[in-house]
């Protein structure tokens, strides 16, 4: 359990995050939304452990911060691409933590090389990640947090630069590690597929949490439109899917 | 399923330890041939049976030619081509900029101003002290950079930026203490281009015992260096602490580039093109890359000053104007035949 208590970040003279209190079950998929500038980004990188806030987030009664045995995954936004690396030794920087940075065990190779297989990158492991397509760079990302094995993974607009089918590969990659009781926290723009993959979502605008539950109810509260300032339509399929979408006639 | 040892054919790494031994083994080669050649030959076999005692050595003044002139500067040599190779190349991972230079955060310019300081002060002979004072400079102007930089490394481009100033500030003290006394700009420019001369086992001591420290520190980060080339989020979650690594790398860094320029000049152009040359064939300049970055740059620095002994011989050239001379077609060509910097 991640229990987010009182939570406030400052950037310089910004409040990005303001008195957040949410608990994040363990084994869970849960999708934080909001328009941009919400803060999605910088409470991901507070439950990382990386940024400073003042407050108290605790991972399993800890605080995250002090934590440094925790093994959290991060695949973020927008990567940087290290010149000179294959896709094996990327996805093998996973095991860092547990083999020591630069070693490589028995095991973490035999790990690579199953995840290799499993995330499609089986072939592709003697390339250069700078030589990937955006969808193949972001199968690498997965993989490399796959085989970290860790208990808690945050991602960062996992599907934003794909196009429709690879983001529904990517994201089928990510529901594997539910499947291994991973805890999932991930930003997604897209409600839609939110809505679709995460158990929980919630809902943030200018630093504060609007509303927190689970899908269906969010989906179907009628604040999720106050937290888009009314720009979106929700339909529901026959299927009972429910599909978000924005309004055409605006005029900003 | 496949068997692990199948797999470690599958992620054989790109790596290949003969690069490094070779390195090793061209060092070697190279240290010999710089310390036969010159106005007077010496035999290969009697500078090997000399360097390890064995009987049938040089003796007389030979022997002194070797031990006190030619080993030493060799020595000093390999030392400061290490020095400035492997700091150019941790300078470009933590900037993340492929043009970064050891000299980048005003070392260059502080040693000048030292230097400079030294050979002008009225009366008293500082010569001597010259190394000591461009030492001093050198590691003053990078700690002045580090505190007007304000936030460290949180921001790195400031860092950079605020060395650059500080560099600026450093010369034209230096240009105008120069016009003040213009007795000293012979010495002063030419100590500016990078000079081993003075090499003596006095200044080849301490030089090695500082440029040693600090690459025994880089040698052992280098591994997580490639950490540095991921988002500092990504790195944390990998075990790293990136602010904390990249303050150790460039305090290292800096001991090496000071230790080099104070005891031979500046020497220009190695710090940029050793990296970027091996990575070339290593396609990385950090990890095990770094170790074969500080062997060929030794390589490199100790041929250059078998070529500024020698090519004017009795008259010496400025080995800065050697490796620039050298360096920079030779890398052109390389650059236009392999894109060396985003492989």
């Amino acid at each position: 359990m991640i229990k987010i208590e009182d939570l406030n970040v400052r950037i310089g003279q910004r409040n990005i995050l303001t008195d957040i209190n949410i608990e994040i079950e363990d084994g869970k998929w849960t999708c934080l939304v909001g328009p941009n500038g919400a803060g999605k980004t910088t409470l991901l990188k507070s439950l990382l452990g990386s940024q400073p806030y003042s407050g108290s987030i605790t991972d399993s009664g800890v605080e995250v911060f002090r934590n440094h045995d925790r093994n959290v995954a991060f695949v973020p936004q927008h990567p940087q691409i290290p010149i000179g690396m294959s896709v094996s030794e990327y996805v093998m920087l996973g095991r860092s933590k547990r083999d020591g940075w630069g070693n490589e065990s028995n095991k973490s190779r035999n790990l690579v090389a199953d995840i290799l297989k499993i995330t499609g990158l089986f072939g592709m492991q003697g390339q250069f990640v700078s030589q990937l397509s955006g969808g193949e760079m972001q199968r690498a990302l997965i993989a490399r947090a796959l085989v970290q094995e860790p208990t808690l993974i945050l991602l960062d607009e996992p599907t934003s630069a794909l196009d429709l089918h690879h983001q529904i590969s990517v994201l089928n990659n990510i529901e594997l590690l539910k499947d291994r009781g991973v805890t999932i926290i991930s930003t997604m723009h897209d409600i839609t597929l939110a809505a679709m993959y995460a158990e929980k979502i919630v809902v943030m605008q200018q630093g504060k949490v609007l509303l927190n539950g689970t899908s269906d109810f969010v989906i179907h509260s009628p604040e999720l439109k106050t937290a888009f300032e009314n720009r979106i339509n929700v339909f529901t399929l026959d299927s009972g899917r429910p599909v978000i979408v924005a309004k055409k006639d605006l005029t900003n | 399923m496949l068997k692990s040892k199948g797999h470690e054919s599958v992620l054989a790494p790109i790596w290949n330890w003969r690069i490094t031994a070779f390195a090793a083994a061209l060092l070697f080669f190279v240290g010999i041939l710089a310390i036969s050649f010159g106005p007077v030959s010496l035999g290969f076999d009697q500078i090997i049976k000399t360097l390890f005692g064995l009987p049938g050595g040089l003796v007389g003044q030979d022997r002194t030619l070797l031990i006190d002139l030619r080993l030493p500067r060799a020595l000093l040599a390999a030392l400061v081509g290490a020095a400035l190779a492997t700091s150019g190349a941790v300078y470009q991972t933590v900037f993340r900029n492929p043009l970064a230079d050891p000299y980048l955060l005003g070392a260059a310019a502080g040693a000048g101003l030292g230097a400079t300081v030294a050979l002008t002060s009225a009366g008293a002979d500082l010569y001597s002290l010259l190394p000591i004072f461009s030492f001093v400079g050198a590691i003053l102007a990078v700690l002045v950079s580090f505190f007007i930089s304000g936030k460290f490394f949180a921001e790195p481009n400031s860092l950079l930026l605020s060395g650059i100033a500080v560099g600026s500030f450093a010369t034209a003290v230096q240009t105008y203490l120069q016009q003040r006394n213009s007795s000293s700009l012979r010495p002063v420019y030419s100590w500016i281009l990078g000079e081993l001369t003075v090499a003596n086992w006095q200044i080849v001591t301490w030089s090695t015992i500082y440029i040693l420290i600090a690459l025994t520190i880089l040698i052992t980060v280098s591994k997580q260096l490639d950490g540095l080339m991921l988002t500092d989020e990504e790195a944390y979650s990998l075990g790293i602490n990136p602010n904390k690594l990249r303050v150790i790398a460039v305090v290292a860094a800096t001991l090496a580039t000071a230790t080099a320029v104070s005891a031979s000049g500046l020497i220009g152009f190695v710090g940029i093109v050793v990296p970027h040359l091996v990575r070339g064939i290593t396609h990385r300049v950090t990890n095990r890359g770094l170790l074969t970055i500080a062997l060929v740059g030794a390589s490199f620095l100790v041929l250059a000053d078998l070529g500024a002994r020698t090519l004017l011989s009795p008259a010496e050239l400025p080995i800065g104007v050697i490796t620039a001379f050298v360096g920079a077609p030779f890398f052109l060509v390389v650059l236009r035949k392999k894109r060396l910097v985003n492989q």
